[in-house]
């Protein structure tokens, strides 16, 4: 496999031409960066474009904390953070954004709370600028922290209709039952109105700290001026804040089967099993099993069996949902209301024939061809390489662990894959919610309410 | 509106909707030098037409055959039919089996898709750049030796029906946006949704199936647009000893009705018990970019002006001044054959009504249209539209998919190499006369816009707020 072009010039560049054969294995190649001030982040150069990529997260700063009275508070953060700071009111800042093609953008999901900026190399000096504005001197004023919250509880308004978001809502709330997962990280119409400027000031600063700080950058910029950025931008940071208050905790409900009732032709089915954590040594096998039951799309067991052979389905996916505490394999799919039992009998004999008779040493062959192959069209745009690289960094993977990407799966056995069968794929243990008007569910428990939404 | 098949998850699909509405008319070069994107083009002797795409930052490609037919080129009774055929292109040939063609693109580490519109069917592998000889190769027999089993034939009506509910069905929005396109297009095939009606799904034969492909499949009707780690060098003899042996074939002319005028405004009610919130949106029928080019590219410009980001008119005005939205925004699309659509939408914020919102969007229409916009407005609007450019060669489909939909729309290659210059010589005169046309409440083009009003069913609290 040829590398990428800018491994090429930073090569030519920077080392002895000797080597270059030997960077050539390389699936990307990225250096870590360390600031003066004692920072890193993880960055790729590519001069091709005028681009420059970063992403960043503050891992475990997720909703998680939002806390049972406070729900959507991640959230409402990620919404304001961008809305003034500094000296500037919130349209001076969107303006200065809009003015330079800076797209500058703050997330939260359940475990962390990220951000991104994406500029042409031309106007990089403003777009750290704002970023700093932003992560430094916020100012929460009244108006868009009312905005905001206006657009969210419109937004919850408007999904109460949505069958997908339903379905999501609802599955929440089943497998983490209790625990701080099954709150609602988008709020609810009564936590939302609660949130004040002050709560987001606080969660600021007990979360966006320094010791949880992952950085990744691709695209037009040197390392020397990085290094200078990741000081200007993130140095002033509090150094630590808060600690998580998280319990550890497998799949709820598991071998229970629930039903929504909803008027719609299709029934929307949603399915978990417990699963391990990333750094069990099964993880590749896992990988595997994963796309060889239901990962892969078209070739896939279920969507042989649902899609090509029955005609039941546009579509039937398995994955597998890694989270800081809990970890599962999720299947979803829907049909039409009349099939909905025999979709989820699919599911069920897919899994019994994989237990039986295990996998063939052609799907075993084609699966790792398609994950290895496949990889590079993962890193075909810069920011799409951040990603990756900010992925890796959250899942405590090793600066070079692409690299050896391929052979890790290559060495995956028949016999792996037995084993991880039967530690994952186990029916007994599985949690069914099914959406619609299903046929065939009579034995299931029905929820009436939406929870976690009013 | 795109309808594709075989998505590799439910997400996918989001992303690929959005690149292929929201791309195209980024689709600006911004180098000077010769164009955004440095297409190169050749012509094959069986009319083929093709275009490379040169990007040598990593050693793949992305192979799309683009067909000039689509939903709008069906025949009466048989709605659906180009998306569903498109799906059967999966199902074997003569050498291949069914679902063969995919599974063989997994084992080589690519991926495969397709999608439909009124206009075109589309067909591409992203894939390394050593197996796209490969690719070239299957994609050639299945324009011509296509031979699905009948069983196959059969459950692929239930798989595009149990697409439609998923995608239209399942939310009474979907089918009431459907309804609004229908309302608009009098006359014409772009009133027929893409995916097609749900009772005629069910009854195409086989003959018919049989003869759209020998209709319209064909070399001479079709463009390959490669993108990647390639040059047109090295293209030329793999498309020559692939789709360079098929037959040219004489084509029917493309029958366009043209949409019939109307004096009377339609506007539509939907009341539902799945809806909670109140909106409006309203439909405008607009010009299609390749027979209005300087319309269309003022209209990009007064998109960006009015809809374009949380500074832009409309949100400023209306959610972040006037506090009437909490949302609002306006997207004209002219990347069709016959004509282009400009969409309207907008939530009203806590005790205003719909009505009320209405009337403040067309204010701001009006505004347009009586005092103009600022030289300011258009300078700036065009600096963002040209840097949009330059984010869009960082993508390996992403430029496929833009030569893509102007080649199929009767747009150029030059259209979108010169895009930079083109949208700089739009003027503030420009963009107020285009308002003016297209979206005056008292002299429209053609015929008055189709608005929606969407309630919850108990709603007459408020509506009458």
């Amino acid at each position: 496999m040829r590398r990428y072009i800018f491994l090429l010039i930073f090569c030519l560049v920077i080392i002895p031409v000797s080597s270059v054969a030997k960077e050539a294995d390389k699936v990307l190649d990225i250096q870590e960066v360390t600031s003066p001030g004692g920072l890193t982040a993880w960055f790729v150069q590519d001069q091709t474009l005028p681009i420059i990529s970063l992403k960043f997260s503050f891992k475990g700063a997720g909703a998680v904390n939002d806390g049972q009275e406070k729900q959507g508070l991640a959230r409402m953060l990620s919404n304001t953070l961008d809305e003034g700071a500094g000296d500037l009111t919130s349209q001076e800042f969107q303006k200065s954004l809009s003015d330079h093609s800076i797209t500058l953008s703050f997330g939260s999901g359940r475990d962390h709370f990220g951000g991104s900026v994406k500029t042409l190399s031309r106007n990089k000096d403003k777009a750290f600028e704002l970023l700093k504005l932003a992560l430094n001197e916020p100012r929460f004023d009244p108006e868009p922290v009312e905005r905001m919250r206006q657009a969210n509880l419109k937004r919850i308004k408007s999904n109460m209709g949505n069958p997908d978001w339903i379905v999501a809502r609802l599955f929440n709330d089943i497998i983490y039952e209790d625990h701080l997962y099954a709150l609602n990280s988008g709020g609810t119409l009564t936590t939302l109105a609660a949130i004040t400027a002050d709560d987001l000031r606080q969660y600021k600063k007990d979360w966006l700290t320094k010791d949880r700080l992952l950085i990744a950058v691709t695209g037009d910029i040197t390392k020397d001026e990085l290094g200078r950025m990741l000081d200007d931008v993130f140095g002033s940071l509090p150094e630590s804040g808060k600690k998580n208050n998280v319990t550890q905790i497998d799949v709820q409900n598991q071998g229970k089967v629930f039903t929504y009732n909803k008027d719609i032709p299709q029934t929307i089915l949603e399915m978990a099993l417990p699963s391990f954590p990333l750094d069990d040594p099964d993880y590749p096998a896992l990988k595997i099993l994963n796309y060889i039951y239901g990962g892969g799309g078209f070739g896939s067991r279920l969507m042989e069996e649902a899609r090509e052979k029955r005609g039941l389905t546009y579509g039937i996916y398995s994955a597998p949902l890694h989270q800081e505490y809990m970890d599962a394999v999720v299947i979803s799919t829907s049909t039409k209301n009349e099939t909905a039992e025999e979709i989820l009998d699919v599911v069920r004999t897919e899994i019994q024939n994989i237990n039986a008779e295990g996998v063939t040493k052609e799907e075993l062959q084609d699966a790792k061809s398609y994950l290895v192959g496949s990889l590079p069209l993962s890193l075909s745009s810069t920011e799409k390489i951040s990603s990756i690289m900010l992925s890796l960094q959250l899942r405590e993977r090793s600066i070079d662990y692409l690299n050896q990407y391929k052979e890790r799966l290559h060495k995956v056995t028949l016999r792996d894959i037995g084993r991880v069968a039967k530690r994952i794929l186990d029916i007994e243990k599985m949690v069914v919610l099914a959406v619609g008007k299903p046929e065939g569910f009579e034995s299931s428990q029905e929820i009436k309410e939406l929870p976690n939404v009013e | 509106m795109v309808k594709r098949q075989r998505p590799s998850n439910r997400y996918v699909i989001l992303t690929l909707t959005a690149l292929m509405t929201g791309l195209f008319f980024f689709v600006l070069p911004f180098v000077a030098q010769a164009g955004v994107f440095n297409a190169q083009k050749f012509t094959l002797k069986n009319g083929l037409e093709v275009v490379v795409i040169p990007n040598h930052r990593a050693p793949v490609v992305t192979h799309m055959l683009w067909y000039r037919v689509g939903a709008a080129d069906e025949l009466p009774g048989l709605s659906g039919m180009a998306h569903y055929f498109e799906h059967l292109m999966f199902k074997g040939t003569k050498k291949l089996e069914p679902g063969e063609f995919s599974r063989t693109v997994k084992k080589l580490g690519g991926n495969d898709n397709a999608f439909t519109g009124q206009d075109y069917t589309a067909y591409f592998q992203s894939i390394s750049v050593e197996h796209l000889g490969r690719m070239m190769k299957m994609e050639a027999d299945r324009m011509q030796n296509l031979n699905p089993p009948e069983a196959d034939f059969i459950s692929e009506k239930k798989v595009v029906l149990e697409e439609r509910r998923q995608r239209t069905e399942n939310d009474p929005r979907g089918l009431f946006t459907e309804q609004m396109r229908s309302s608009l297009f009098v006359n014409h095939p772009y009133a027929i949704p893409t995916i097609g009606w749900m009772d005629e799904i069910k009854t195409y034969e086989w003959e018919d199936v049989k003869s759209f492909y020998e209709t319209w499949y064909a070399p001479n009707n079709a463009v390959l647009i490669v993108s990647g780690d390639i040059t047109a060098k090295e293209l030329k003899p793999l498309a020559q000893k692939t789709y360079g042996k098929i037959k040219a074939k004489k084509l029917p002319e493309r029958m366009r009705p043209k949409v019939a005028s109307a004096i009377g405004e339609t506007k539509m009610t939907l009341e539902h018990k799945a809806i909670h919130q109140p909106y409006f949106q309203r439909l405008y029928l607009a010009p299609a970019s390749s027979k209005f080019k300087e319309d269309a590219l003022a209209l990009y410009v007064l998109e960006e002006i009015v809809s374009g980001g949380p500074t832009a008119r409309l949100y400023k005005n209306l959610v972040v001044e006037q506090k009437k939205a909490v949302s609002v925004g306006m997207s004209y699309s002219g990347d069709s054959l016959d004509y282009g659509t400009i969409w309207f939408s907008a939530t009203p914020a806590t005790g205003v009504s719909v009505e009320n919102l209405e009337h403040l969007v067309d204010q701001e229409i009006v505004k347009v249209i009586k005092d103009g916009v600022t030289e300011d407005e258009v300078k700036d609007a065009i600096q963002r539209l040209q840097d949009q450019a330059i984010y869009a060669r960082d993508s390996l489909a992403g430029p496929a998919m833009i030569f893509g939909h102007a080649l199929t729309t009767g747009s150029t290659i030059d259209d979108i190499e010169n895009w930079p210059e083109d949208i700089a010589r739009v003027t503030a005169e420009q963009v107020q006369e285009v308002t003016q046309k297209y979206l005056s409440p008292y002299n429209p083009w053609i015929r008055p816009p189709v608005t929606g009003y969407v309630f919850p069913l108990d709603g007459e609290e408020e509506k009458k707020k």
